[in-house]
């Protein structure tokens, strides 16, 4: 009851002044907006109105990276559906069925399917944040180490062989062009220079953002490039029909399963939406009665994917509030619009300025709500862009991934990256190798990768130190276990491997392994 | 008197501060410097670019957007940050070498660069390939246990258990190969003879939440750093790595008190610009890196830090004696650990 007291004081400080409103509103649209466009994503804008927040109070400073933040995580949807460019890493696996949605004439049945799921999501997150943020904060970081976050990070690529490509070899080959990918400039422990190639750019590694914008983007202009000199190039089918009521209803599962899915990951320090979004999509594949369908434009996997980044947000407020730990880097720019202002978030921010948190929680709260409601009037124009001739409009979607490559480090390297990404894409694309694999073993496998020495010098790098980590072990099994599963399907039994839609169709995948 | 003449004589009085604690700064280091200068020929009549080899959210982001805001202040002129994070520095420092000579771009860099080219000299040398503008944070690290800790409670028991776990003991740290983390550590293990598990985190928060979760034992960093931690009561320090007691950790043992004999290493972070550029142009940088120090934000930004518990302030003399005993140090630290020193 106290909580639900707090709420209503901190939407009423939130309301009751015209410039938190107005704050609010920035927060909300320009949060939406930045999150559209690719590589130039919310963190762009936080980027550039941190100094500015020296001059808001503190509670505004921090309502409006909050609710940017919200935002800014839905925005990505739709150039992920309607275009095939993510506008942020996490709403890459929008696109695995968004943009095929888009290319059957059902643009405007993905885009609603993301709002409604992203607002939900983020708007249960948001409540399970208000309700018992300590208590959640210091059972992740004591529960939840580099073992751990290996383990998962291991269940994780098992499950995501299994999406995309034609065959069990073809994922996996996948997987490991991306962790291969990965494993390119300095070590992540121990520092060492790996395949550098005597370039200094090279230590920086391969950004998974340019890599993203190449594999997904570009390699599409040039498969529908290709259809256009061939004279197959069909325009998407414009619609608005919004999914009804039913047919949500109907994925209700997913979607309480995404928003768990989704809420763990951004507890974790350092983990977030991306790896939600992931986990989410590869859970819907694995538990379907019809995984084949995924990457052909199921609805369930822009469900999965956006309901799980969304919940991901409140979730990574909780260890920033609580305990100071920011989860990712918008989080950690909130660090320092709190040190502007004299305040160090962490345990006492409850004591000394609960006020503050309050307004913070509301604003996130109605942030969520607003998603529900710009989303619908934003998604009736948008749509429209489709209207664009595709000789218009593939110049300007190469422009904006350009742009957007080149912003993340401001390093060429990453433009040409995206290019020779697009180019591989295009052909790999057409041998049934899976895109999405690659990109998820390049993002898991820099995680993975640190978190298993971490973990191996934890454990004195003895394997066994495993089995007296129950919740590792139990993640290590249920990975096996998929494995297992994979190889099964792969040479036991019989499936017909579908056939590609130039797109990321997946395979009969194996059945759910590992419960 | 000429700037240059006022600099030399301001720098022959920094180098005399020694890095000791328990000393009151009341004044700031520039008070002297004049409040404003003429423009060299018109000098900047654009914005200025600062390469920022990390990402904005972290230690250097943050020090960079304080400086470049104070300098705004200062002069009314704007400073766009250009962040180029990766390769530990590297990437920022190659692209920084890559700019035109003209006075319009300047480098943050952190105490990174003199160890890279401690342990190979074909790096760059801060202190002879660039112009140190000013040296603006420098600070020292202690050793953290959480506060609620029972099996241990100061640096004495603490190295007890340690010892008696042969090995099992781990502490978080950034221990990439020849960083300032995995020099003090051996320093600290070949002078207690415990043997300690070091668990590298590049990021802070994983490196924090992994103490606060009791994934590792203790944590080594910075106070500035784990402020949040020590002001909630959640970390306690239970050794300065500094000769002697700052006085705002005045019940925390120093290396001195516990019997530890070696030379501190600190971590510092500055401002330089390409050798070569106009000396008009030079001097009215360095103006106005070194009298934005003491400007009220960037101040009370470095006390946010405890970046004032020492003397943080090094002009460009300062700072290249500073890189120079830093980077000698380092080498003979590298030799004496049997890497290969380029």
């Amino acid at each position: 009851m106290d909580a639900f007291n707090n709420f209503l004081q901190g939407s009423v400080t939130l309301f009751s002044d015209p410039i938190n409103i107005l704050i609010f509103l920035g927060g909300v649209i320009g949060g939406m907006l930045f999150g559209a466009i690719p590589g130039v994503s919310m963190l762009t804008l936080a980027a550039i109105l941190l100094p500015f927040t020296a001059h808001l109070s503190a509670e505004q400073g921090i309502m409006l990276f909050s609710v940017m933040y919200c935002t800014g995580v839905y925005g990505g949807a739709i150039t992920a559906i309607l275009f095939n460019i993510p506008g942020a890493p996490e709403n890459a696996p929008t696109a695995f069925d968004g943009y095929p949605m888009t290319k059957n004439g059902q643009a405007g049945k993905a885009v609603g399917a993301a709002v409604m799921c992203s607002a939900l999501g983020g708007v249960v997150s948001t409540i399970i944040m208000m309700a018992a943020t300590a208590p959640i904060a210091d059972w992740a970081i004591s529960a939840f180490g580099p073992p751990e976050i290996f383990a998962l990070v291991f269940f994780g690529l098992a499950v995501a062989a299994s999406v995309g490509a034609k065959t069990f070899w073809k994922g996996w080959l996948s997987i490991l062009i991306g962790l291969m990918i990965a494993v390119v400039g300095l070590d992540p422990v121990g520092g060492i220079e790996r395949y550098d190639f005597d370039m200094p750019y090279l230590l920086a590694g391969i950004h998974f953002i340019p890599t993203i914008l190449g594999f997904f983007a570009v390699s599409e202009i040039f498969v529908q490039a290709e259809k256009k000199v061939r004279g197959s190039y069909t325009a998407p089918k414009l619609s608005v029909d919004f999914p009804s009521l039913s047919e949500l209803l109907a994925h209700k599962f997913a979607v309480i399963r995404s928003i768990v899915i989704g809420f763990f990951c951004g507890i974790l320090p350092g983990i977030g939406a991306t790896l939600a979004a992931f986990m989410g999509y590869n859970e819907a594949v694995r538990w379907s009665k019809t995984p084949e369908e995924f990457g052909k434009g199921k609805l369930e996997g822009v469900i999965s994917s956006e309901t799980a980044n969304n919940a991901a947000t409140g979730a990574a407020m909780i260890p920033l509030l609580a305990l100071g730990l920011p989860g990712g880097a918008l989080t950690a720019m909130m660090v320092g619009v709190f040190q502007m202002h004299d305040m160090q978030p962490g345990p006492l921010v409850f004591l000394t300025s609960a006020d503050l948190v309050w307004v913070v929680f509301a604003a996130m709260f109605y942030a969520n709500c607003s998603i529900l409601l710009i989303g619908f009037l934003e998604t009736k124009t948008i749509i429209n862009l489709l209207r664009i001739p595709f000789q218009f409009l593939a110049p300007l979607i190469l422009l904006l991934a350009t742009v957007g490559a080149y912003a993340v480090r401001g390093l060429t390297i990453d433009i040409v990256v995206m290019f020779l990404a697009g180019v591989v894409g295009f052909f790999l694309r057409r041998s049934g190798y899976s895109i999405a694999g690659i990109v998820l073993g390049l993002i898991l496998g820099k995680i993975g990768e640190q978190t298993f020495a971490q973990a191996m010098q934890m454990l004195h790098f003895e394997w066994s130190g495993f089995f007296d980590r129950p919740i590792a072990f139990g993640l290590l099994i249920a990975g096996f276990l998929t494995l297992c599963g994979s190889i099964y399907g792969a040479f036991f039994k019989k499936t017909s491997a579908p056939s590609s839609t130039g797109s990321d169709s997946p395979p009969a995948p194996p059945p759910p392994g590992g419960g | 008197m000429r700037l240059s003449k006022y600099l030399a004589g301001s720098a022959i009085a920094i180098a005399t501060m020694a890095l000791s604690a328990n000393t009151a700064y009341a004044a700031c280091a520039t008070d002297g410097l004049p409040s404003s200068m003429t423009k060299p020929d018109g000098y900047p009549a654009r914005a200025l670019t600062m390469v920022v080899p990390y990402g904005p959210a972290g230690g250097s982001g943050q020090v960079a957007q304080a400086m470049a805001q104070a300098v705004t202040e200062l002069t009314g002129v704007a400073i766009n940050r250009d962040h180029k994070p990766g390769g530990s520095g590297t990437v920022g420092m190659t692209a920084y070498m890559a700019t035109p000579k003209d006075g319009y771009t300047v480098l943050e860099h952190i105490d990174d660069a003199s160890s890279a080219h401690a342990l190979d000299s074909t790096r760059p040398n801060p202190a002879d390939d660039l112009i140190p503008l000013v040296t603006s944070q420098i600070t020292f690290s202690q050793v953290y246990i959480r506060a609620n800790e029972t099996r241990f409670t100061d640096w004495e028991s603490f190295v007890k258990w340690v010892t008696e776990q042969n090995g099992r003991a781990t502490i978080a740290n950034v221990s990439k190969e020849g960083s300032m983390e995995r020099v003090t550590m051996k320093f600290i293990t070949d002078a207690t003879g415990m043997q300690i598990q070091q668990i590298s985190f590049d990021k802070g928060a994983p490196r924090y939440g992994a103490l606060a979760g009791g994934q590792v034992d203790a944590l080594f960093e910075q106070p500035g750093d784990v402020r949040n931690f020590l002001d909630s009561g959640k970390f306690k320090p239970i050794l300065t790595i500094l000769k002697e007691r700052p006085s705002a950790f005045a019940d925390v043992p120093s290396l001195s008190d516990v019997a530890l004999d070696f030379d501190p290493l600190f971590r510092f972070r500055g401002f330089y610009v390409h050798k070569g550029i106009p000396q008009d142009r030079l001097e009215w940088l360095q103006w106005a890196f070194q009298k934005a120090y003491c400007e009220e934000s960037y101040q009370k930004y470095n006390e946010s830090k405890f970046m004032t518990l020492i003397e943080s302030f090094r002009d460009t003399e300062g700072s290249r004696e500073l890189i120079n005993t830093t980077v000698m140090q380092y080498r003979d630290v590298y030799k004496a650990m049997g890497l290969e020193v380029k």
